[in-house]
């Protein structure tokens, strides 16, 4: 792709394509595009009126899925032109290699399969509680609840474009007014999935209230624009700290922020695993598994290994094997699940290339196109861990695998266990210490570790918490209470 | 007409006056460098241990042209390529260990008894003939740069010289009375200097006015961190760290958090003090515009004499939203025409003075080479914009080539300087790489710097 591709602003059903007013934004690799400019359109973007959710808010949840479904049928690749133009943009903006982008892509269908969202909003809101009001039964039947939808402003991540299907997903599915910014280094996903609605379903509720539009991050005239209470309810802002603190600066009481910061996330290694040469090998696969998939890019994925070992010469060479092992087993990963880096990491080399001269304290081995470990020769993680990417992994020698608690916050997503057998002992620990997710390394197949690791039924916690249920206001409808005991209170 | 200088004593190049060193033609000083550089390299390639296994994982036993040096050059990470574990328990052994392998000097023989602090164990290194001195960076992690007294001859006439070039004032005859709004003393690079140099350059220590007496201990810098992270945890007695110290974080808190009102106290009873002499004023430039920009909201205009100079540095890092013109309102403020600065970085001895027609001109002992992002050496023609690579030719007793983290612009060609003076020059766009580059549109979860690097060349349009 060369040259400036334009993009349009989606506006409830309406395509707003590039004028003489178009501002143009600078992209990746000269993936550079052209937007109407969006200071000139937040009438478009916000909605104003609540009253103006009323359609969606009648229209029951059975019809939502159906068009959401028939919209997921369309998301297929080789048959959709404008989600092979957001493919395309993707895999020169953002991180992934193709075959990666492109299973990320081929899932997308099953995303909106019916079942699967029929599930979702029965387990997070209950299907009755969006669909009407819901009496508490008993002593109690007078109070009803009902959750009602909002005003939704999404700014959302980029590196997996996933999340775009899975924020218009759920709009549908809380009947809620969206407005997605999008991020720059997938600008056009979303864009693709609200325009493919559009064409099946032009004036289906779920359609007009779906807006989406790139505006540059500290756009300060946008978001006080924006995120006001008049015209939004609640704010998901995915990625990093300095999105969400920008996003405060404007917050007031009202707006209710759901803030997915970025993660990290590690595996812990048990002494069992140097048994013997099988079971090494099982946890490499799994290690390889969890640090390889989507290359890396994800915050579920593995850049730290701690590993129950003591820090003498023999101890640390065989986890120095242990890594030989795992850089040899990214090599069986299936190209869906990750690949070769085809550019080098300098900025990571160079800090490998500093260490690797101290050998009193690290083995470093493997580079940034294939993979690569560094073993640390005593209790703590390199200094660098939070620039650890292409499929390079700090291996960390502890004296007990609760001792890893230390690292372990608010910030640790997911966490890689091996052997089983080690489970019970430290699960509860770690869900206090902040960690979000407790997986397992074993399996000795990268499928089925990596299935392991992702197949969660719908409507399980994302980061610790449970964003659709968060994203609808939970109204009480309270009537008088039963006649007679109105009567005893009058005779008083 | 050319100077004779010896290939086999870059040291001694430093002896020279200024415009002796900016007169000698690019075929003849790259000639003299090329010569220096293979003399040093072969003296030190297996002397500095850390400098021989570089060199043997690269490959390199001989340097047959300039570019050949790049893949012998330390990152700059290499100075503090430390874990932080053994500054944080204070394991002086094997710090020493470490930094043995930097040096040509045999640290094994340092009596390491009794050391409780990074600052005594500074200390009992500059007992015994090193001068070593440390910078932080945004880490907090310090690094270590090696040197020992072997250097300071040089580096002494070498910082005279810089100075006068970049002031046009000599220090040998003009003692200047400096203002400094700072710390004193330690170990800090920049600290040290001042020790060692501007103190004698202002006439004397009664002469060197500073903020404040005392400085930051590196033991505070270098866990500051780490104490940070203690303390929410409500764990800061299980770092074990000596109370005293702990009382004097509480002090330098506290002293950060009346700076901006002591600041202004300081400068305007030297203000008064110093009227109609002449003076040099130094600090960071954020600092000199919050001063002068007090005074000049109070109507206040400063009466020193013709010919003070301001000496700054660090640009308007620490100031947010500075305008435009900051420069002229520093300059409006003290009633100073000219303003000093230099270009360097603390791994090397020969930093750049910044002259009339904006450019930073490197002394003939800073060999410069630009690497290009696949680390290879881009051509030393015409105007070229790449990563600094500088071979320091000064140090006998560790070696001075350091890739830094610094991206900038060289200008090759020396016939036809404004200034006369015939050196490669660096423009004044400098940028660090890796740094924060505009907006703040995150798009990932991935809590990785990299992923976030990524991001932000993305938004800037620059990857």
């Amino acid at each position: 792709m060369s040259g400036v591709l334009d993009i349009p602003i989606i506006a409830r059903g309406k395509v707003i394509m590039p004028g003489d007013d178009a501002v143009i934004y600078k992209g990746r690799g000269g993936a550079d595009f052209r937007q109407a400019d969006p200071h000139k359109h937040i009438h478009d973007l916000v909605l104003g009126d609540t009253s103006r959710l009323r359609d969606l808010h009648d229209t029951p949840m059975a019809e939502i899925i159906a068009v959401l479904a028939e919209l997921g049928k369309r998301l297929v690749l080789a048959d959709n032109p404008l989600l092979q133009e957001s493919f395309q943009l993707a895999l020169q903006a953002g991180g992934l290699a193709e075959p990666i982008l492109r299973g990320v892509y081929d899932a997308l269908p099953h995303m909106f399969a019916a079942e699967g969202m029929a599930a979702l909003v029965e387990k997070t809101i209950g299907t009755k509680y969006i669909d009407g009001w819901v009496p508490s039964g008993g002593d109690y039947d007078t109070v009803s609840i009902r959750a009602i939808g909002t005003r939704q402003l999404h700014i959302t991540a980029g590196n997996v474009p996933v999340v775009a299907a899975m924020t218009i997903a759920r709009a549908g599915l809380t009947k809620s007014d969206i407005l997605i910014k999008s991020p720059s280094n997938d600008p056009l996903t979303a864009n693709a999935i609200a325009r493919t609605l559009i064409d099946i379903a032009p004036d289906h509720p779920v359609t007009r209230h779906i807006a989406v539009a790139y505006w540059k991050g500290g756009d300060e005239y946008m978001d006080q624009q924006i995120v006001r209470t008049s015209r939004i309810d609640k704010i998901t802002a995915w990625g990093g700290m300095s999105s969400v603190r920008h996003i405060q600066k404007f917050l007031t009481p009202g707006i209710d922020l759901t803030a997915l910061n970025p993660k990290y996330s590690m595996s812990m290694v048990g002494r069992e695993t140097f048994a013997s040469e099988a079971v090494m090998d099982e946890c490499a696969i799994g290690l390889a598994t969890l640090a390889g998939f989507y290359n890396q890019t994800a915050c579920a994925n593995t850049r730290i290994v701690y590993v129950e070992s003591a820090t003498d010469d023999e101890s640390i060479e065989r986890v120095v094997q242990l890594g030989r092992k795992m850089l040899a087993a990214y090599a069986t990963l299936p190209p869906l699940l990750s690949v070769p880096f085809i550019a080098r990491n300098r900025e990571l080399e160079a800090e490998m290339a500093a260490v690797a001269l101290e050998d009193d304290f690290y083995h470093v081995e493997g580079d940034t196109l294939h993979g690569g470990f560094i073993v640390s020769k005593f209790n703590d993680r390199v200094e660098f861990f939070d620039k650890l990417n292409n499929r390079v992994v700090n291996f960390v020698p502890v004296d007990d695998l609760g001792d890893v608690i230390k690292w372990c916050d608010d910030t640790t997503q997911t966490v890689g266990l091996y052997p089983e057998e080690r489970r019970a002992g430290l699960l509860d620990a770690f869900a206090l210490a902040g960690v979000q997710r407790l997986v397992s390394l074993s399996g000795g197949d990268p499928l089925t570790v990596y299935a392991n690791s992702h197949h969660m039924p719908p409507g399980s916690p994302h980061d610790g918490i449970e964003p659709m249920r968060r994203s609808v206001r939970w109204v009480v409808d309270m009537r008088p209470a039963h006649h007679a005991a109105h009567l005893s209170v009058a005779a008083e | 007409m050319a100077i004779s200088l010896l290939p086999d004593h870059p040291a001694a190049w430093t002896y020279r006056s200024w415009e002796e060193l900016m007169s000698i033609p690019r075929e003849e000083r790259e000639k003299l460098q090329l010569e220096a550089m293979q003399i040093q390299f072969r003296r030190l390639r297996d002397r500095i241990p850390a400098l021989k296994k570089l060199a043997d994982r690269q490959g390199v036993d001989a340097i047959d042209r300039i570019e050949d040096i790049l893949p012998v050059c330390f990152d700059h990470r290499v100075l503090k390529n430390y874990p932080i574990q053994i500054i944080e328990n204070r394991d002086f052994a094997k710090l020493t260990n470490w930094l043995d392998k930097l040096t040509a000097h045999d640290l094994t023989r340092i009596d390491l008894t009794g050391l409780k602090t990074i600052e005594e164990w500074l200390g009992r290194l500059e007992a015994f003939g090193m001068l070593v001195t440390y910078s932080s960076g945004t880490t907090g992690k310090l690094s270590f740069v090696p040197r020992s007294k072997d250097e300071l001859g040089p580096w002494k006439f070498h910082f005279f010289n810089v100075n006068y070039a970049a002031s046009g004032v000599d220090a040998w005859t003009t003692k200047l009375p400096t203002f400094f709004p700072g710390y004193r003393g330690g170990y800090q690079t920049m600290l040290k200097m001042m020790s060692l140099f501007n103190v004698e350059m202002a006439g004397g220590e009664e002469h060197y006015h500073t903020l404040y007496d005392t400085h930051i201990p590196a033991d505070l810098m270098a866990l500051s961190g780490r104490l940070q992270a203690a303390e929410d945890k409500g764990e800061v007695a299980a770092l074990g760290l000596d109370p005293a110290l702990l009382e004097q974080r509480q002090q330098m808190l506290a002293q950060g958090r009346s700076k901006d009102g002591d600041l202004d106290d300081w400068f305007t009873g030297l203000i008064e003090r110093y009227r109609g002499q002449r003076v040099k004023i130094g600090g960071t430039f954020s600092d000199l515009y919050r001063v002068a920009r007090a005074g000049l909201d109070r109507g206040v205009r400063c009466a020193f004499a013709p010919g003070s100079i301001i000496s700054g540095g660090g640009g308007m890092k620490g100031y947010k939203d500075a305008p435009d013109d900051w420069e002229d309102q520093i300059k409006a403020f003290f009633g100073v025409d000219f303003m000093g600065n230099q270009y360097g970085f603390s791994e090397c001895i020969g930093n750049a003075p910044l002259a009339e027609d904006g450019f930073f001109y490197l002394p003939p002992y800073s060999v410069p080479l630009l690497m290009g992002p696949d680390g290879e050496a881009l051509p030393r023609e015409g105007v070229q914009t790449g990563r600094l690579v500088l071979v320091d030719l000064i140090p006998q007793s560790y070696w001075g080539g350091f890739t830094s983290g610094d991206e900038v612009t060289i200008h090759w060609d020396d016939e036809d300087t404004e200034t006369g003076w015939r050196a490669p020059r660096i423009a004044k766009s400098i940028r660090r790489i890796g740094e924060n580059e505009g907006g703040e549109d995150k798009i990932t979860c991935a809590g990785s710097q990299q992923a976030y690097n990524e991001f932000m060349e993305f938004v800037a349009g620059e990857a």
